[in-house]
Formats: C-alpha cells, structure tokens, sequence
C-alpha cells in the first residue's frame, strides 16, 4: 500500500525581479519583471507503508520545494500527489492531523518553557484527548529516554537535546508519516548519531512511514532503506540503498598529516589524491579495502599527527551517478 | 459561530501558554511593565501643564476626556500585544520562513500566528489604562463600560490594521516599514483629541486610519451615549477584522503557490 | 593627527554605512513628519484657546521641530548597543585594541547622527516653512551661535545614553534608567519648553542636565539671545565635560571587574 504518490509534479517559481536601489524598488511595484525557476521538474515517485525513504541531493536540488509540497505548504504547478489518499492542496487542515513534520531550525517548542508545556499546547492545537496525550507523553518520553529533560526550560537544553524533544514534539498526535526536513544539518557527530537511532526506533516500533531529505550520505546509509537523489530539479536515481551503498557510497576521503616528511606508497583500494610534503589525501575504496585496514597501514607509517576521514560531497557522488548512466552532466 | 468559538479556544489556549512564558521572567516582566507604565505616565505630565496654561478644553476635550483616550488607547494596544504578540512581527515570520510551522499545525494559521508570542511590556500598557481611569472616572459607569469594551474591539482594531499592513508582504516583498508605520499613525492619532484636526486628516481617522472608532468614538459614547454610533463602531470593526483576515489569506495563497521570493539583480 | 586618524576613518565609514539602510532613512523622515504634523494640529488647537507664555504659535512648531530634530538627530542606539555589548561579554575584546573606547564608540555613532542630522534638518526647514512659515525676527547671523548649541546638546545627549548603557557592567535590568531619562527629557524640554512648566519646576530643571539637552538649543533657535546664550552654552559644555567623564570612568570601571573577574 502506497502511502505518498507524486505523478508529474512540477513546480515552477515565478520569482519577481527586483533592481538595485529605491527607482528599482519602484519600477518594481509599476511593472514587476519576472524570472521562471524550474525547482522541482516532472517528478514522479510512490513510498509505501512503513517506509523509511531518503530524499536526497545538493542544496537548491529541490528537496525542500518537494516536501513542502508533500505537507501542503506549497501548491504545485502542475502535477498530482497523494499523501495517505488525501489532496494536500485541498485538504492541507485535514492532512496535518496524520503527518508529523521536523523542518531544519524551525522549532515547534517554546524557548523559555519546559518542552511538557510546549506538548500540552501542541496536544490542544491537534485536538489529542487529555488522556491520551498524557499516555503517549509517556510513551515517548521512554522511548527517546527524555526523562528529566521534559521538565527542563528548552533554553537550557543543549542542541541535540532540543532536537530530541523536538522529534518528540512532532510525533504526539501519533502521524502515519514524519517527515524530516535536514534533520541533522549543523549537529554534531554524537548528536547526529543519536538521531539517526531515533528515527529508526521509530519506524520499527512505531510502523511510522519516515520521509528525509538530507545532503548528508551519512543519514542515508544509516537510517534509510532506499534513496531517491535529485539534482536541478530532476530525480536521476531511485534504488534501495545497499545498491547505491554498493555502486557510489564505496569511497572515503582521508585526509592525513604527519610531523615530518614523508613519502606514501598506497597499497590497492587507496588512490593518492593529493600529496603535499606533510600532508595527502587519500581516497579509499572501501569494497577492495576496508577502512580499519587503512587506518593500521597509516599508523605504520609513523609519526602520523591528525587524521580526519570523511564521506565523499554529495556533488562527486552525483557526477559519478552522471558518469555512469552515460548521461551529460549539464 | 461555532468557528468563532474554536478561535477563541485557541487564543484561550496560546495566553495560558504565553503567560506560563512570561513568568519565567518574572521580575523582567515586572519590571518592563512598570517602565512602560512611567513612561506612559509622562504624557500625563504633559497635559496637565497643557491645560494649567489654557485652562479649559483643547480641541474640544477637557482633561477628563483626554485622560479617557489615553487610557484606552493604552489598555487596547495592551490588551492587543498580550493577545496577539505576534502582530509587529508577521513580516518577520513571513520572510524568515516560519510561517510554514503554523500552516503544517491544522489550526487557524492567522490566528495561531498571531497568538504564538506575548509582549511582556504591554502588561504595563493595559494596567496602566485601568489606573488611569480609576483615578479619572472612579465612579462613572457609563465611561467603564464604554472603557471596557472599547479595550477589546479598539485592541481588535489595532490588530486588524497591523495585519492588513503586515500582509503586503505577501505582495510587496518586506513590507515591516509599512507594518510599523501604520501602528504607530494610528496611536499617534489615538492619543490627541479628535478636534484638532479637520477635513482630510479627519476623514482619514475613520477610513485608513480608524483611530476614531477606537477611541474617539466610545468617549462619545461614554459622554452621551447614541446607539447609531454604537452600531457603525461596532459594524466598523467587524468590517476592518473581515477585511484583514480576507486580505491576509488572499495573500497566503501567494505564498502557497510560491512567488514570493524575491531576488536581486 | 595620526592618532586621530582611526576615529575619521570610523565616522567616514559609518557615515557611508547610514546611506546603505534606505527603508531605515525613509521610515525615518516618515516618522518625524508624523509627529511634527500630529504637534503642529496640536498646538494650533491649543493656541486657538489662548496664548501660552513666551512663545507665538510660529514659534512654538519651530522649536518643536528643533527638539525633534535633535531627538532624531542624536538617534543612534547607542544605550541598546552599550547594553548588548556588556551583557554579551564582545565588549571584553575591545580591550586589546589601540584605541579609546568610548571615544571610538562616539565616531561610530557619529556618522549615522551627522546623517540623520543633515535629512531631518532639511525635512524640518520645509515643514516648518510648510506649516507657519518663517520665524519673525530670525536672524541668520545668530544661527551658527544656536546650533553650537544644538550640537552640544545632541553630544551631551550621547554621553550620557552611552554611561547609562555602561551600567549593565553593575545592573542586570537597565532599561528602566533609559526610559526613565528619555522621559525626564521628554518632559523637561523636548515635548513642552521650560518656560510653560511651574516656576518651582524650572528651578529644579536649571540645575539638571535634562533640559539642555533639547530646551536650550530649541529656544536660542527660535528667539536668539546673547544673554541666553551666555548662561546656557557654558552649561552644556560643562555637562558634555561630565557625561564625557562619566560614561569613561564607567567604562574603566566595568572594564576593571572583567580583568579582575574574567567578566
């Protein structure tokens, strides 16, 4: 059973173009010049129940553009979606009752006030008996292990800590879909971690359907089972994440200094990519050659002094999907 | 009517929670309102050195009268900033993208974004109104009366107004210029008798800027009460708060379709 | 010279700075039309009633315009600023810079007070030529004379905003100081002149500094006196002198605590 249907969307921008200056601004207001964007370009995709979808690609891919349409935020140009068999154009009010939402920094709590009161209002604001808030507060409270943190004024709350009362906030009417709008960007590693295993606990306890738009890989090999990436508009894959793990997420970058020169022989699986006299940067293939095993043959090397590894950009990982369709990258 | 009542829950429900907020910081808040209160209180100074050298009536008000417009001048635009705290902010919102939170809650999106913050200072703007009719109108109920409700279709006027402008964001781009303005003609024209201006001004004080149907014309009411000019007050409201709810979801739609961004060249 | 080179180059730089907030110079002009239009209907009502003590009613919208002008004129945020700047601790790493402080700070501001000076100031000759036109008996000669004064009671003005935004260093709830002192100026000459007040009144007022800030300057605009002149002009420089010192030995103060206790 689908629960999320998109067929042909299309949303074009009709951006008013507005000149330097107070003349600018007038003409402006006389006789507005307009600039089409192509944001979102004859998109068509389907998730089923209980899902966990990531929905990802670099910024200004059209992500975001996407699911504000999904939730009703946005009206399409042109196009149908279907989110739990409702119109979200038409019946936005009546579609906000069954979908959770966790957009970037936009908070739903109130700064000043412990997050309970926040979740009394929410729990009003979406028409939850008292009763029922109350046993899902406690639901949730366990299993996001928020405890004392509930009682606490969100101000002091650290980052990932709000987050994590912020996930909460947007679950207590129990939606059939939560979508999560760059749910780690700006977090650290330990905080993202935490809120990957939030998520995944959620769909599996829950059965809730999980809808993500990330430019994080990270997100995407942890948490989701099938990734569909969208560049300029356009999706250009749509496959379960242990294909793309397997065929793209197969690299990662390292990058190594050492206290004195030094010359590297890679072994095979690790390709030189840039070698100062401290310093290199290495590119692994983890297929051939797991990272650990790297790691020890750098350590052999001695007198290593900072190592930092990371996944590819997001922008390499589309060129290679580009490469190897066959397709021009425009 | 049934809608009526849903929003006035929800405003119900965002004022406990606003409150709550508000006592985090009690003696800021304390403190804030007392300041506004003082400072209010300088205009008094003023119009009692005004009439100590005229004696008599300005613009055809005496002491007591200008004593009334204040306070409720002061009281609605309290009453308004506690409700609706929001109100000198929805530019913001819109352009910061917040919005988008009150239109994914299935709630009054208007109301709802109005509601989502209090001002903690305009405590001091509404008790101050009230200590100012206590001391000028002790025992005049007709004047508590038209003071009392005139505090809650005045505060519902100002909102109105503040919305209307806020909303040409919609259409404009940044329109928090436009929004500041207009709550600051409409004090400045709230707090001044009536008479001192004529012809165009004056006509302006019941049309785009309706300071006389907040404040003017309850005095009126309060001095000799007409029920003819209670019903255009009253209709009057009901219009100005029909127009800027039409006007602010007319402008949504704007927003909803996505041609709102603004870029430069 | 060389050393006073940095603080030019503030005030240059904060001057092109003003020309860059077009909606801020607009809402601006807007708001003192307003207010000078809302007086001027005011005071015209009033007038209709009879005279009030030394002033025509020419007069009194001129002066009005004055303390607006100086209002507006000496608008510069600075207490918000002095304020934020000590509560967030950014004003600790002020410490290791190579120049004066406060007087650093007086440049920066300075370019967005000349710019709202010099717009106001044309704005406030066409409404006042507007409204009742020219002021009887006004001599070009003495205005320099008069605008020494205006110029003092806008410094004046800064200063001491600026030692009352330093008390943050002590005080966490500083603002009632602010409204406070905005008001007793507001009263003491900006809104009503001194002359109207109560003669108990004015002979507390002469001993404060509130009333040189707009009072003084207004009237020497509107009815010059070499007399008035005499007695006033000291007066405000004797206050610039007090709120200069004030505001730095608050400073050094404030600064003082941080060292010793890391802020």
């Amino acid at each position: 059973m689908y629960v999320i249907e998109a067929k042909n969307l299309n949303k074009i921008y009709r951006a008013r173009i507005k000149e330097e200056g107070i003349g600018g601004s007038f003409r402006a207001l006389l006789k507005p010049t307009y600039k089409e964007v192509h944001a979102v370009h004859d998109i068509s995709f389907s998730v089923k129940q209980g899902e966990i979808l990531a929905f990802i690609g670099p910024n200004g891919a059209g992500k975001s553009t996407t699911i504000k349409m999904l939730t009703g935020i946005l009206h399409p140009t042109s196009g149908e979606i279907s989110v739990l068999g409702l119109n979200p154009v038409a019946e936005r009010q009546k579609l906000s009752y069954r979908i959770g939402t966790v957009f970037g920094q936009k908070s739903q709590l109130w700064f000043h006030l412990p997050p309970t009161d926040s979740f009394a209002l929410l729990g009003a604001i979406y028409d939850i008996d008292k009763a029922i808030l109350n046993k899902r507060v406690k639901e949730i409270t366990e299993l996001f292990e928020l405890g004392d943190l509930l009682k606490t004024p969100v101000r002091k709350l650290s980052l990932g800590q709000r987050i994590r009362c912020e996930v909460a906030a947007s679950l207590l009417h129990a939606p059939d879909i939560l979508f999560l709008d760059e749910p780690t960007i700006g977090l650290d590693v330990v905080v993202k971690q935490s809120i990957r295993e939030l998520i995944l606990r959620m769909n599996r306890e829950q059965g809730t359907t999980i809808f993500l738009t990330s430019h994080d890989t990270g997100d995407v090999e942890q948490v989701c089972r099938r990734a569909i990436i969208i560049d300029q508009g356009r999706i250009i894959l749509d496959q379960p994440v242990k294909k793309l793990k397997y065929d793209y997420l197969n690299r990662k970058i390292i990058a190594v200094r050492f206290d004195m020169p030094r010359h590297l022989d890679v072994p095979e699986g690790v390709k030189l990519e840039k070698e100062g006299k401290t310093a290199a940067r290495l590119s692994v293939d983890t297929r051939i050659r797991p990272i650990d095993d790297v790691m020890r043959w750098l350590i052999a090397q001695g007198g290593v002094a900072d190592i930092t590894v990371s996944d590819p950009p997001m922008e390499e990982i589309i060129s290679a999907i580009f490469k190897s369709s066959g397709g021009v990258e425009s | 009517m049934k809608s009526l009542g849903k929003i006035f829950r929800l405003i119900g429900l965002y004022f406990k929670v606003n409150l709550a907020s508000a006592m985090e910081y009690r003696s800021s808040f304390l403190l804030q309102a007392f300041g506004i209160a003082l400072s209010n209180a300088s205009f008094v100074f003023f119009w009692w050195i005004a009439f100590e050298q005229i004696g008599g009536r300005i613009g055809g008000y005496d002491f007591r009268d200008v004593m009334f417009i204040w306070a409720l001048t002061s009281s609605a635009f309290g009453a308004s900033n506690i409700l609706f705290g929001n109100m000198n902010g929805i530019t913001r919102l819109i352009v910061s993208g917040e919005l988008d939170t009150f239109l994914l809650q299935p709630k009054d999106v208007l109301v709802s974004l109005l509601c989502a913050r209090t001002s903690l200072s305009a405590w001091g703007d509404l008790v101050y109104g009230f200590v100012l009719m206590a001391l000028t109108h002790s025992s005049d109920g007709m004047a508590w009366i038209m003071f009392l409700g005139g505090t809650i279709v005045g505060g519902l006027l100002m909102t109105a107004i503040s919305v209307t402008a806020h909303t040409f964001t919609f259409y404009f781009g940044d329109a928090s210029l436009i929004g500041d303005m207009a709550l600051e003609f409409i004090i400045n024209f709230c707090i001044y008798p009536q008479g001192i201006y004529h012809g165009f001004v004056r006509a302006l004080m019941f049309t785009l800027i309706p300071a006389s149907f907040i404040v003017h014309v309850p005095l009126k009411l309060a001095r000799s009460f007409d029920i003819m000019w209670l019903l255009i007050m009253l209709g009057a409201s009901i219009l100005y708060c029909t127009l800027a709810y039409w006007f602010f979801y007319r402008g949504l739609k704007k927003y909803e379709s996505g041609n709102l961004i603004i870029t430069r060249m | 010279m060389k050393a006073l080179r940095k603080y030019f180059t503030v005030f240059r730089i904060s001057l092109e700075n003003a020309f860059v907030y077009r909606s801020n110079i607009l809402g601006g002009l807007l708001f003192y039309s307003l207010f000078i239009f809302v007086f001027f209907n005011l005071w015209r009502a009033i007038y209709q009633e009879g005279q009030v003590s030394g002033y025509s009613l020419t007069q009194i919208v001129w002066y009005l315009c004055i303390t607006e002008l100086i209002g507006f004129g000496s608008r510069s945020n600075i207490f918000h600023q002095m304020n934020d700047d000590v509560k967030s601790g950014s004003i600790a790493y002020q410490l290791n810079r190579p120049y004066k402080y406060v007087i650093y700070q007086f440049f920066n501001a300075l370019g967005v007070m000349v710019f709202n000076f010099l717009i106001c100031g044309v704005l406030a000759i066409i409404l006042g030529l507007v409204m009742v036109g020219p002021i009887p008996g006004f001599r070009f000669t003495t205005l320099p004379f008069a605008l020494i004064s205006v110029i003092l009671g806008i410094i004046m003005n800064f200063f001491i905003l600026m030692t009352l935004g330093l008390t943050a260093f002590r005080l966490e709830e500083n603002i009632a100081f602010y409204l406070i002192y905005q008001k007793l100026v507001f009263m003491l000459g900006m809104f009503i002149p001194v002359e109207f007040l109560p003669l108990w009144l004015q002979n507390i007022a002469k001993w404060l500094p509130f009333s040189y800030v707009t009072w003084a300057p207004a009237r020497l605009v509107v009815a010059f006196s070499w007399d008035l002149f005499w007695t006033v002009v000291p007066i405000q420089i004797l206050w610039v002198f007090v709120a200069i010192i004030l505001s730095m030995m608050m400073y050094g103060y404030g600064i003082k605590g941080i060292q010793a206790h890391g802020g």
